[in-house]
Order: structure tokens, then C-alpha cells, then sequence
């Protein structure tokens, strides 16, 4: 158990992360104002990879094209989804929107299966993205310096958008309490709105850069990230958009070091830790890691 | 008001169906429920008119569908094909499909669908042991012979019973296949092992070549783990790479994550030969791209380059119906699977019962099939067959030797 | 004369459709054991079992739980190992202690053991998941299911694993389905009609007020996980000796989900929601898989859209909860009440329950006629 292996494993665990807030924030911010635990998020992300998929290798479309055309339609189709499954529900219970949120997902995934069937495809980037770099025993590709990079400049795009923007501090006033917030004359509609659609463009986003890193895309594929950016929510504190980011860096590095030191027989219990881990956070910090303790947000 | 409605109309709905049940498959009930199960005798339905009902029972949905949709698709060109051909012995075959929905519960209800509303004669279809143990239960039951296209677990036949056969040979011969392979053609004395272990076939294809490349002499330096779904292998990979290349690499995983985990070993350095069984039969190019090309070796049921006849119109047939080759190998077993039934249906003559196509399965000596030549024998429901060794060259696998 | 008497309160009519109606069913059904129906219709008995201890937590406690397939798992397997033999264990599962290797136990027994052995879970890990709240707990849960399949999948020794145990015998028939059927809805019945039952749902409306009448929130959230844990084990020991082959992969997400969409469907305020949720559940898709296959209408071939059928239950799902988010049978506990109450049976030889009935009837098309007019 060298010292480099520890640092390369690290490294492992740091790029897991950066796929995983990149997720994390487009979950949180949806889920900072509704309190919606948001099943369909993962899918909506698949959504967006299927179809900057079709308009780069079936329409011909140059890359930044395509992701632009993808996030506008994802963008829409958020929109669509939150007006039709979630806007009816403002007023019921979390759990009703839970059970819409889980059906808006099996939705999703059965028509993507309905149209592109269950293969795994092949999803290629340009070379220069998956251009490799080697410093010691460390490789890394430029995708994963992207991601780094993205998942930065969001934080501190969402963070002016929230505290300098007039729809920024309505965003903030409805995460508090909705109905003051509605009663000071938001439209809390409009602020839900504009939510969705950050979190959709955001989703696809992320989408390209989880199925750039692994190079393939299913209908499946994005359910078990959004359940993992829950849990970086939830273990960096709901509402906090910098507690979300650090929760997913928790996960991704505490995933990879419990696969890679723990006996080899307990490897496959990855995923079973990062759910009890959030248990844990959850019975001693009920408002996470970095929420504060009152539950507003940060 | 409408709450009773609501109610009636579930009740009505339950009674359509049971209206249904007992109208459709009236032979096919009450004789099956007669019939002893074990050795049943002239139990089951069978065919009177000029039509041959078989059922398919394949997961073209769920986890299971990268498997099964293929398998599901030959299966379909072989009914075409033998009715084009004017059918068996004058009457047409008519397949009837279900979705298992890669649930097991579905599975199961779908065999009683075939049986008892469909008048099915036999039955095919299913890769994974799971939803084969449950679907074969039912059938046994009801005298009705099953074959499973693509599932590989050996002692199915055992469990399941007389009626179940395998068109695919069992896990046991393919993990040692390549065993031997590595051990003495390749000279291999230490190897890594991978295992998915939330799949019944990987665990078993593990479990199976560890046993056999010890007893040869070999030494397993390392076995790890993982659960499908996970598409990051790098923790398994850095601590592989900690330990010191092998001199091979034993990768039980399932078709869906084979490319994924070529390309991320691969990329991150690891070189040492790879071999797997015949769930690498699919696309390990998409992911992998070239990298799928260097030192990856399948044992596995046929190979697409192998040039007899059989195989190559099966690929061309196959090709011209659906617009793409063959996905993975489980569409020529579910081709075969057909094949399987056809011939036991011929050999019946103008008396097409359940229980003759059991036991013409039984008899069946020597099919020429796209994945080899099928035998079976009274005790033997698992074909006996060749394993074929590929090596994945230049996007294909390339024919190296049979064991 | 009395104007407002409806046919469904009329316990003759009542007797007729809820009970006789079904039992003749059942009867018919038990009467060609290994026809499809009869397989539809067990597989609606175990899910009505499920689903109605899912609606004791989810629709009477207020607590919502999303984890009903982990306590189905131990409920199954340990009911499997106490019905397989000693020789099918030694081979499958030689790592279970000895004990457990020799115990061949009666279904009845090994059915009530797993529910217990999934209730001693229950209480265990209630501890941590009473103290989160609204979805937070359903997340837990969820959990919960992630941690069981990781464990099955790689203890080897004692659950063989992914292959999963095979070869369990067939014990769950209509009648022993359905008796287990009737007694845990019996026993459901009685606990939400008791004071416990009572006091369930005050903490539900109210936690404070419940509390300051004096309820232990902690104990009461423990038991009530506790029980339905019970029923959800007992449910999960049918659906093995059903199947006879179960695996870790059958207690999943999927298996989570379908059982809350059907309490959803039926409706989770009252028990009778379960058994029409149960019941719909089963039966629909049955209809639409001539969808997927490529339905013929009017001499137009449809292509064969698999995964139509899930799709169209989705979208269903949606509407539902939008526009009946009660579920199909609301508040109404019109099942369970015919069933367990004296009055249904005894209808039989009142004269003036064959008045009620006329009435009933005659009041049907009287306010039909209303409307048309």
C-alpha cells in the first residue's frame, strides 16, 4: 500500500466526484426551491445525452451545436414535465411528488427503450477532449480538467444568480418559504420555472460529461447518479449549492478509497456504503455536513 | 357511485379475463392439470389444425434487454424463414411473444399465458438462469418443453426438470475452455479474476474457472469485484495495476459492461492478455474502439467469421431483416433455440404433441447449427458442444481453435 | 319512503359482490391450479398482502416508506431455508449455521418465522430511520434495499449468492395464498380499528397534538414499521414458495416501485385501496401486452412496441395522482367493512335487508331517470 497508490486512487475518487456535483448541482437547485426529491433528474440527463447523440451522428451536427440544441430541447422538455407532473401538485404532500417525480422517471426511460432500444451505444468525443495527460503514476484526460473547470464556473455563476439578480433573491425568498414568498408578490410559478430549466441545462451538461468520461450511453444510465447526487445533497447539506458540490467530492473519494482498500471481497458493497454513509450523515447532521442549522439555505 | 363503478369494473375486468382463460386454452388446461408431471405422457396440448403455435418468452425490456431483444429478433426470423419455406410438414408456425420484463414473476406468468390462453406446444426463449428456473417451473408442470436460448447455467435441466433443455452448453465447459486455454496453450501461470457479482452467470463463469485453472496448477493472484451499473472501474484497476500485471486476466462480466471495462483497463495501462466467456460475445468495440483489439480473447459459441454456411446466411438473413448483424451471440442461440424446436416438431410427423417434441428434443442427434452441432440424450439436456476461442481482432472475433 | 338508501350500503348486495361473488371465484380458480388465471390471481393475493402492510405505514402512520422489497428479501429467504432440505441447503448454502441447515419446518411456521426475522430488521434499523422525516425516511429506505441486495449478492456462503436459491417448493397455492390473505387483513383491519390503529393516525394529522395526548412517537413509528415489516416478510415467504427460484436481483428498486404505484393506484388511506391496487396492477398490463405485440386493428398491422405497456402505466400514474390523488378507492374502507362485519353475513336472513336491496335498486334508476330529465 504505497503512498502513490494512495494518491492515484485519490485521484480516481476526485475525478468520480467532479462527474458527480456536476450532477449535483443541477439536482440541488431544483431541489433547494421545490423540496421535490427529483427521480426524473437522472433521466432527463439521458434525455439530453440521446439527443446530442442523434444531432451529431445522425443530423451530421458539429458538437457545440448539438449540446446547445440538446439543452434547449431538455430545457423544454423540463419545462413541459414540471408544468404537466409537478405544477398540478404545489400544494400535496413531499411524498406526492416523490411518487410523480419516480413515474416521470420510468416515463422517460421506457420511451428512450422505445426508441433506441437497451443496447449500450458508443458515445465518442473529439479527440482533443479525451486527449490523456500521465504526471507520476497520475493519468487524468482534458474531459476530466473540464468537468473541473465547469462544475466551478456553474457554482459561481448560481452563486451570483442568486445573490446579485433580482430572480436570484425570489429563488432564495421561495426556498425559505414559499408562501411568504408568494404573499410578497413572487410568482413563485416563474421562480420554479426558472429553476427547472437551469437544472435541465444543467443536467444535460452533466450528461455530457459522464457519458464523455465513460464513453457510452443507455436509457438507464442516468438513475443511479441522480440517487448518488441526492445523497451528495443530502450529505453536504440541502439548499447549499457549495455543500452539495463538496458532498459529491465526499462521495466520489470515499467510494473509490472503499473500493480500493478494502479486502477485495467487500469491493462490490460500494454503493451500499455511499448509502449507508448517508444514513450516517443524516442521523447526526440531519441538515448535513455544511447546511446550516437552521435549514436555510447558505 | 363511481367508487362502485370503480369496483365493478374491476370485477368485470377479472372475470373477462378468467372468461378468456378458460375459453382460450381448454385442451391445453385440463389435460396439462391430468397429466403427472413427471414423465408426462401424452399430456400437454396438442396441434390439430394447420397452424403450429410455439411461444417466446424473451426480456426485451429491463436489464435484460441487451440480451434478449437479439435473441428475441432471431427467433423471430427463424418463423419467418420456415414459413417462407412453406412451414413444418405443410402447416405454418405461428409465434406468440411475451415481454418478461426481466422479472421473474412476469416470467413465470408469461409461460402460463402461452400454455394456457395461447394453446402453445412449446416453448423458447429466456438467457438468464433467474427467469429461466421460474418460466421452466411452470412449463414442467404443464408437460409443455421449454428450451432456453441463451441461458447457461448448467444444472437447470436438474432443477427445472425432464421438459427444459439448453441450446448453449453450460458455464462449466466454457470457464474451463478457458482455463485450458490460458493454462496451456498460452502458457499462463497467474491470473487476475473480475466478477460481477449481482449476475448469476458471472458468478458462476468465476467460480467455475478459478476451480479449474487451480487444478491445473495455475495461481489466481487476485480476484475483485463488482456490481453491474457501476461504469467506474478505476478503484479495481489501480489496486490490480498496485499488485503487478498477470499473466492474464480473467474478466467475468456480462455483455453490457465488456467494452466499458476493456477501454477503462486498457486506458489506464493495464496489458496483460484478457479473456472472458461468452457474454464478451457483443460489442467490445464501441467503447473500447481499437483498444478492444489488443490481446482480448472470447470463448464463446460461434464465431462470425467461421465460414460454413449455416452461419454466414444466418448473419446475412439476419442482417437483411433487421438493418444490423447480429448484436451479440445470443441472437444466433436464439436463432438456434428455433432450430431446435423445428426439427422436434418435424420429427413428429402428423402426431404433434407436447410430450413427442420432448421427446424428439431427447433425439435429436447431430443439428448442424450457427452455434455448433447439438446433440441431446435422455440424461443430457445440455448440449455438448465445442468451446470456440476468438481473439477479437480489427473488429471481429477471429476464429483461433476449438476446445 | 326512504329516498337516500344506495345500492353499495346494502349489505345483501354487499354479501353478493364483495364476498360470494369473489369466493366463486376463488373457488373456480382452485379448481384448475396451474392455469394462467390462477397464476394471476395468487400473484394478486401476495401483492394484496404487501400492499396492504405498505398502506399501514405509508397511509396511516405518515411515514413513507419506499424500502417494502428489502423486508420482502428476508422474509423470503429466511422462509425458503426453513422449507428447503438439509441436502439442498449443504449444497446451495453451506455457510448457514447448522441449526439452520437441519430446520424443515411447515410452510405455516416458516412463513410467520420470516416475517419475523423482517420485523426484528425492521425494529433494528428503525431506530435510525424514525428520526428523519417526510422523504428523507423514503430515501432512507431506499437505502435499506441497496444495503440487502449488496449483502445477498456477495455472501456467497449463505445466500449462494447471485444464483440465488432455486428449487424451493411450491406452497403457495390460491388457498394457502388466500388464507394468508384473509388473516392479514383481518389482522390489519383490527390494528387500524383499535386504539393503536387510532392513535396512528392522529400522529399522522398531528404529530405535536398526538404527542401531547400523550403517544410515544418513537415507539409508535418502531411498531408500526415493525408490523408491516411483518406482513411485507410473510408476503415475500409466498412469493418464494410461488416462484420457487428467487435471486437478489427480484428485490430491487423495480419491486420497491410497483408496490408503492399500486398503493398509490388503489389508494393508501384505507386497506381496501391495497386490494384494488393490487388488483389493478396485476390485471391491466395483462390487456395491454397485446399492445406491445403488435396489435391488429381493422386489418392494420401495429409494429410490436415493447415497453409500451410500462409507458402507458406511467402516464396513468401521473394522471392519477393529479386528478385522484386519493387513488381509485379514496377514503372508502367499503371492502374490509363487508367483509368483517357481522351484518354482511346475517344480511342473508333479514327480511329487512331484502327491502334495503329493492330500495337500492329502485334508487339506481330513479336518479337515473333524474338525470336524464
Amino acid at each position: 500500500m504505497t503512498l502513490s497508490y494512495i494518491l492515484t486512487i485519490l485521484v480516481s475518487g476526485l475525478k468520480l466526484g467532479a462527474i458527480y456535483a456536476i450532477v449535483a448541482i443541477g439536482y440541488s437547485i431544483v431541489y433547494g426551491i421545490l423540496r421535490l426529491i427529483n427521480f426524473a433528474h437522472g433521466d432527463i440527463m439521458t434525455v439530453g445525452i440521446y439527443i446530442i447523440l442523434v444531432l451529431m451522428n445522425r443530423a451530421g451536427l458539429p458538437i457545440y451545436v448539438s449540446i446547445l440544441a440538446s439543452v434547449a430541447i431538455s430545457v423544454f422538455v423540463g419545462l413541459l414535465i414540471e408544468r404537466l407532473a409537478y405544477r398540478p401538485l404545489r400544494d400535496a404532500t413531499e411524498e406526492t411528488t416523490l411518487i410523480s417525480s419516480l413515474a416521470v422517471s420510468a416515463l422517460l426511460q421506457n420511451i428512450l427503450l422505445l426508441c433506441f432500444g437497451a443496447q449500450r451505444q458508443p458515445f465518442m468525443l473529439p479527440g482533443f477532449l479525451t486527449q490523456g495527460h500521465t504526471i507520476g503514476s497520475v493519468n487524468f484526460t482534458n474531459i476530466n480538467i473540464i468537468t473541473f473547470i465547469i462544475t466551478a464556473i456553474f457554482l459561481v455563476a448560481l452563486f451570483l444568480l442568486l445573490s446579485k439578480t433580482k430572480i436570484g433573491i425570489a429563488m432564495r425568498a421561495c426556498s425559505e418559504n414559499m408562501k411568504a414568498a408568494r404573499l410578497m408578490g413572487i410568482s413563485v410559478n416563474k421562480v420554479v420555472m426558472v429553476a427547472f430549466a437551469i437544472g435541465s441545462g444543467m443536467a444535460v451538461i452533466a450528461g455530457f460529461l459522464l457519458a464523455g468520461e465513460y464513453k457510452t450511453v443507455y436509457p438507464s444510465l442516468g438513475f443511479v447518479p441522480g440517487l448518488k447526487a441526492f445523497c451528495a445533497a443530502v450529505i453536504g447539506g440541502i439548499g447549499s449549492l457549495g455543500g452539495a458540490v463538496a458532498g459529491a467530492f465526499i462521495i466520489g473519494v470515499t467510494e473509490i478509497l472503499f473500493a480500493g482498500l478494502m479486502p477485495t471481497s467487500y469491493t462490490a458493497y460500494r454503493d451500499a456504503f455511499v448509502f449507508l454513509l448517508m444514513v450516517v450523515v443524516l442521523l447526526f447532521r440531519p441538515n448535513g455536513l455544511f447546511g446550516s442549522t437552521k435549514g436555510e439555505r447558505s | 357511485m363511481k367508487k362502485i363503478a370503480t369496483l365493478l369494473l374491476a370485477l368485470a375486468m377479472v372475470f373477462a379475463l378468467a372468461a378468456c382463460g378458460a375459453g382460450g386454452g381448454n385442451g391445453g388446461t385440463d389435460d396439462a392439470s391430468a397429466a403427472p408431471t413427471e414423465e408426462a405422457n401424452g399430456g400437454g396440448a396438442a396441434v390439430t389444425g394447420d397452424v403450429i403455435k410455439i411461444g417466446g418468452i424473451f426480456n426485451v425490456t429491463g436489464d435484460q434487454s441487451s440480451i434478449d431483444a437479439p435473441a428475441q429478433k432471431a427467433f423471430a426470423l427463424a418463423v419467418d424463414e420456415i414459413n417462407a419455406n412453406g412451414g413444418i410438414n405443410g402447416r405454418k408456425v405461428e409465434a406468440v411473444f411475451y415481454d418478461g420484463q426481466t422479472d421473474t414473476a412476469v416470467c413465470a406468468s408469461d409461460a402460463k399465458k402461452l400454455i394456457d390462453n395461447d394453446g402453445v406446444i412449446a416453448i423458447g426463449g429466456l438467457s438468464d438462469s433467474d427467469y429461466a428456473y421460474a418460466a421452466g417451473a411452470v412449463a414442467q408442470e404443464a408437460g409443455i418443453p421449454i428450451v432456453f436460448s441463451g441461458a447457461t447455467t448448467p444444472d437447470i435441466p436438474d432443477v427445472v426438470g425432464n421438459c427444459a433443455f439448453m441450446t448453449a452448453f453450460g458455464d462449466d465447459v466454457c470457464a474451463h475452455a478457458a482455463a485450458e486455454y490460458l493454462y496451456n496453450e498460452m502458457g499462463a501461470r497467474t491470473v487476475y479474476v473480475l466478477t460481477d457479482t449481482s449476475m448469476s452467470y458471472t458468478s458462476n463463469l468465476s467460480a467455475y474457472f478459478v476451480e479449474r485453472f487451480k487444478e491445473l496448477g495455475g495461481e489466481v493472484t487476485l480476484e475483485d469485484h463488482f456490481s453491474s451499473g457501476d461504469y467506474d472501474f478505476s478503484a479495481q484497476i489501480q489496486r490490480y495495476l498496485a499488485t503487478g500485471e498477470t499473466d492474464a486476466m480473467f474478466m467475468s462480466t456480462g455483455p453490457d459492461d465488456a467494452s466499458t471495462v476493456i477501454e477503462q483497463y486498457r486506458s489506464a495501462g493495464a496489458t496483460a492478455p484478457m479473456i472472458s466467456g461468452d457474454g464478451w460475445d457483443a460489442d467490445l468495440w464501441g467503447v473500447a474502439g481499437d483498444l478492444a483489439n489488443k490481446d482480448v480473447y472470447v470463448c464463446t459459441h460461434y464465431s462470425t467469421g467461421d465460414t460454413s454456411e449455416t452461419v454466414q446466411h444466418f448473419i446475412a438473413a439476419y442482417t437483411e431483416k433487421y438493418g444490423i448483424a447480429p448484436e451479440n451471440a445470443f441472437a444466433a442461440l436464439g436463432y438456434d433455440c428455433a432450430q431446435i424446436l423445428f426439427k422436434a416438431i418435424e420429427a413428429c410427423g402428423d402426431d404433434i404433441t407436447a410430450e413427442n417434441i420432448r421427446t424428439n428434443i431427447e433425439a435429436i442427434n447431430g443439428l448442424v447449427c450457427t452455434t455448433g452441432t447439438i446433440s441431446y440424450t435422455a440424461d443430457n439436456h445440455v448440449p455438448d458442444k465445442t468451446v470456440v476461442v476468438t481473439q477479437s481482432v480489427d473488429g471481429a472475433l477471429k476464429f483461433i481453435t476449438n476446445i | 319512503m326512504k329516498t337516500n338508501v344506495k345500492l353499495r350500503d346494502c349489505n345483501l348486495f354487499r354479501l353478493v359482490c364483495f364476498i360470494i361473488i369473489p369466493l366463486l371465484f376463488l373457488v373456480f380458480c382452485a379448481l384448475q391450479p396451474k392455469s394462467y388465471i390462477t397464476g394471476l390471481v395468487i400473484t394478486a393475493g401476495i401483492y394484496i398482502v404487501l400492499c396492504a402492510s405498505l398502506n399501514l405505514i405509508n397511509g396511516f402512520s405518515g411515514m413513507f416508506s419506499m424500502g417494502h422489497a428489502a423486508f420482502m428479501a428476508i422474509g423470503a429467504y429466511l422462509s425458503a431455508f426453513l422449507t428447503l432440505s438439509a441436502n439442498v441447503k449443504m449444497n446451495m448454502t453451506p455457510g448457514l449455521p447448522g441449526w439452520l441447515i437441519h430446520a424443515q419446518l411447515p410452510f405455516g411456521v416458516a412463513l410467520i418465522i420470516g416475517g419475523l426475522a423482517a420485523a426484528l430488521v425492521a425494529v433494528i434499523i428503525g431506530f435510525p430511520v424514525v428520526r428523519t422525516k417526510g422523504h428523507y425516511l423514503s430515501v432512507v429506505t431506499l437505502a435499506l434495499i441497496v444495503v440487502v441486495r449488496a449483502v445477498i449478492d456477495n455472501q456467497d456462503k449463505l445466500t449462494s449468492g447471485s444464483r440465488g436459491l432455486k428449487g424451493i417448493p411450491t406452497k403457495s397455492t390460491i388457498l394457502t395464498v388466500y388464507i394468508v390473505v384473509i388473516i392479514t387483513l383481518f389482522l390489519l383491519y383490527r390494528i387500524v380499528r383499535s386504539d393503536y390503529g387510532r392513535g396512528l393516525v392522529a400522529m399522522r394529522d398531528d404529530p405535536t397534538a398526538a404527542q401531547t395526548l400523550g403517544i410515544n412517537l418513537v415507539k409508535k413509528k418502531i411498531s408500526c414499521f415493525a408490523i408491516s415489516a411483518f406482513f411485507a416478510g410473510v408476503g415475500g415467504g409466498l412469493w418464494a414458495h410461488y416462484l420457487t427460484a428467487i435471486s437478489g436481483a427480484s428485490f430491487y428498486f423495480t419491486k420497491s416501485f410497483d408496490i408503492v404505484e399500486m398503493s398509490i393506484i388503489g389508494g393508501m388511506f384505507t386497506l381496501s385501496g391495497s386490494i384494488l391496487g393490487a388488483l389493478f396492477y396485476t390485471v391491466v398490463p395483462e390487456f395491454l401486452a397485446p399492445l406491445e405485440n403488435g396489435l391488429r386493428i381493422g386489418g392494420l398491422q401495429l409494429p410490436s412496441m415493447f415497453g409500451l405497456s410500462n409507458i402507458i402505466m406511467a402516464l396513468f400514474l401521473i394522471f392519477l395522482i393529479i386528478f385522484r390523488r386519493q387513488g381509485l378507492m379514496g377514503r372508502s374502507e367499503l371492502l374490509l367493512d363487508s367483509w368483517f362485519s357481522k351484518d354482511t353475513y346475517l344480511a342473508l336472513f333479514r327480511k329487512k335487508d331484502y327491502a334495503r336491496l329493492a330500495e337500492g335498486f329502485l334508487n339506481l334508476f330513479r336518479r337515473k331517470k333524474k338525470a336524464e330529465s
